[in-house]
């Protein structure tokens, strides 16, 4: 009896011990069906002695939540942000610079990725994290329209002039149908959308009144204005739009590789995927770049567990566009076939889209910049000001920001 | 030490602890957030500022800034036209029905229970199904307007900067409608049924008992009706997130989503602060009429 006991009590010591080695790690992040929260569970699930506590908030409230829990202390380890937002919380020291862990690592290197994304997590030469994935958006098209309107499917247009043009010919008000789909909304998916037109027209974020971004304004002004476009462009975010794209109610849409899936699923017609038009033939191109980072918080008691985690995520990088039509930020990982036609045949256009894809900022004020961006485009598109006028004030508006 | 004892449990002292506890309580949970947030509005707040407890002082900055934006006359305009048309239509429609269900026909009173249906729906749901209602292309109420010919082209009520407060008001007002219907048929109901008898002997018209009768004896559940009903518009934050989120190009922006949208997108929460400070203004006064309403009442 007394020995049952004294093992009882032996094996109680040993578990608590082994429990004393565990770590729980909290991460943050938009969905459950992200791959870092698959990746987590797998992660966990190993016998490591980390376990990884998910926890989904609402991609809306996400900077605003996790701010709140910065400022009490009760953020989690591991956070998946925007990548825009990530300059504030870096600049601020939020974030824990990873440059010491990265040089010591064999898994990550920092130049394994593209500019883009590298460029979003990077501060004063600190590195604060690594990027999950990325997009970009391009212009779908619907073969059936193009060829029920005399146009040609296999060379859609490639311009702006060709842009509108084919737009014009599309757009048909007696069955419905828009020429074009895409999101002028006043949030943060306007300025990614419009900010790659008006960087094509020479613009930029700290330059964005360029003759060529108001000659780009002016452009969507005239989707507008000669109905090519839904009205309610101007107040629907891309998922709603490119579901009237999806559902035929428009010729053309302006998206990225996340409506894939949903548009193999939903869209009953042929169409394909075409670079984002430049504003004359040879002209710079340009695209919106997207998609979250992963970065620990400098106040992670277990900063070494946490970029073991990311070490783990790196290595994953393969299955990310075929497990979730997401582009790996890597350099060199092949985007296997997933088995579906039209998404095979979509992604060499969303891989050379992404060379040209461009940062939003890095720069902590980034929401308000963004905010003076939306302010811009509206005004000119509800016929408040002329586009140079509008894009004027913008940059007014940016400037004193920036200063 | 007994009379202490004594007096707390059956005296002075029991009167003092209840009203110390209820003064806690509005200190503790209303009185010290509103001077937090008047505090805020003389600072510079930002993301990562807001954690600590001393921040940069501004002065007026943050006053000045505000009123200097250009957006601020549109935000004025817009908040008292959403609050003027809102409480003007939830109160004479909601009236109208009150009246109407006052008439003691078969199942007048399940119909009219019915109709709260609508107003314990969650804002945010409501605020949906009015963006799907009031969609260009395929909205239901473009269908309708234009099958029944008064309407040629669709409307784009929440994407035309001419109809998007329109837009947000409509939904205010189907919303609110069931609220006002209810307090006021309570405030019919309780009017006397001999008053409106003898009047009748008396031979007076329907028009004459409802100005001499109805309108009088409703006075103080009318104030309160619409004080509430202002209050209510002014908290109204849903159906804005819903259906416009203050746009296109801030046409249907009024000072609360504003102030949300300064201090939880913009992360300026000291500007954020000065809209709310100036909204709590407005609510004070507005509360100081329904408290004097109900004075006399205890029927609410």
């Amino acid at each position: 009896m007394k020995r049952l006991t004294l093992t009882t009590l032996a094996s109680v010591l040993l578990c608590s011990t082994a429990f004393a080695d565990d770590i729980t790690l909290t991460m943050w992040t938009e969905s459950s069906n992200a791959p870092e929260s698959v990746f987590a569970q797998e992660f966990s699930d190993m016998d490591n002695g980390i376990t990884i506590d998910v926890r989904e908030v609402r991609f809306d409230d996400l900077v605003a939540e996790t701010l709140r829990a910065f400022a009490t202390g009760t953020n989690p380890d591991i956070i998946a942000i925007d990548n825009p937002d990530h300059a504030a919380f870096a600049s601020r020291g939020a974030f824990l610079d990873l440059t010491p862990m990265i040089e010591m690592s064999d898994q990550i290197d920092i130049e394994n990725y593209f500019d883009g994304p590298r460029s979003s997590l990077t501060w004063d030469d600190g590195v604060y994290g690594i990027p999950r994935a990325s997009n970009t958006i391009a212009l779908y098209y619907n073969k059936d329209m193009f060829r029920a309107a005399g146009l040609d499917p296999d060379s859609p247009p490639a311009t702006w002039a060709e842009f509108y043009d084919a737009a014009k010919a599309l757009t048909d008000p007696d069955n419905d149908v828009y020429g074009v789909a895409f999101s002028a909304k006043a949030s943060e998916e306007g300025t990614f959308q419009f900010l790659p037109w008006a960087q094509m027209g020479g613009g930029s974020f700290d330059n964005i009144n360029t003759d060529g971004a108001a000659e780009a304004l002016d452009l969507w002004k005239r989707l507008f204005d000669e109905g090519l476009t839904s009205p309610d462009t101007l107040t629907r975010g891309q998922w709603d739009s490119t579901g009237t794209f999806n559902g035929g109610n428009a010729a053309m849409a302006i998206s990225g590789p996340w409506e894939l899936k949903r548009m193999a699923e939903d869209a009953d017609f042929d169409w394909g995927v075409t670079l984002l038009p430049v504003r004359e033939e040879g002209g710079p191109r340009a695209s919106a770049l997207g998609d979250f980072n992963l970065a620990v918080f400098a106040n992670s008691e277990n900063p070494e567990a946490a970029f073991q985690f990311l070490e783990y995520y790196d290595s994953q990088a393969e299955r990310i566009w075929p497990e979730f039509t997401r582009m790996p930020s890597k350099i060199g990982v092949e985007l296997a076939p997933t088995g579906d036609e039209k998404i095979d045949a979509a992604a060499p256009v969303f891989v050379e889209q992404l060379q040209y894809a461009r940062n939003r900022g890095p720069h902590p004020e980034w929401p308000r910049i963004s905010k003076a961006i939306q302010d811009g485009f509206q005004s000119a598109l509800t016929g408040q000001a002329e586009s140079k006028e509008a894009l004027d004030q913008a940059a007014g508006a940016i400037e004193r920001i920036l200063n | 030490m007994q009379r202490i004892a004594h007096t707390i449990r059956d005296g002075v002292g029991f009167d003092v602890l209840l009203i110390a506890f209820a003064l806690f309580y509005l200190f503790a949970f209303a009185g010290l957030p509103i001077l937090y947030n008047v505090i805020l509005s003389f600072q510079q707040v930002d993301m990562f500022s807001l954690g600590s407890l001393f921040h940069e002082i501004t002065g007026w900055e943050n006053y000045v800034a505000v009123f200097n934006d250009p957006l601020a006359s549109r935000v004025f305009w817009n908040t008292i036209v959403f609050t003027a048309a809102s409480v003007f239509f939830q109160f004479s429609i909601g009236f109208a029905l009150a009246l109407y269900f006052n008439q003691r026909f078969p199942g007048a009173s399940w119909i009219r229970g019915l109709f709260l249906a609508g107003w314990v729906m969650p804002g945010l749901v409501v605020g949906v199904l009015w963006n799907w209602l009031l969609s260009g292309d395929f909205g239901v109420i473009n269908w309708v307007l234009m099958s029944m010919g008064f309407i040629d082209e669709p409307i784009f009520w929440r994407s035309d900067t001419d109809y998007s407060l329109i837009a947000v008001i409509l939904a205010n007002v189907w919303y609110g409608v069931p609220f006002n219907m209810i307090l006021l048929a309570v405030g019919l109901a309780a009017i006397p049924d001999d008053l409106y008898e003898a009047a009748s002997l008396d031979g007076a018209t329907t028009w004459q008992k409802f100005w001499t009768i109805t309108l009088p004896m409703m006075r103080s559940t009318i104030g309160a009706v619409i004080a509430l009903g202002i209050i209510f518009t002014l908290q109204q934050f849903d159906l804005f997130a819903a259906v416009t989120s203050g746009g296109p190009a801030g046409s249907s922006m009024v000072a609360q989503y504003w102030s949300w949208e300064l201090s939880f997108r913009q992360f300026d929460f000291g500007r954020g602060a000065v809209i709310a400070v100036m909204m709590i203004v407005v609510v004070l006064g507005v509360a100081a009429i329904y408290v004097r309403s109900t004075r006399q009442e205890t029927r609410l």
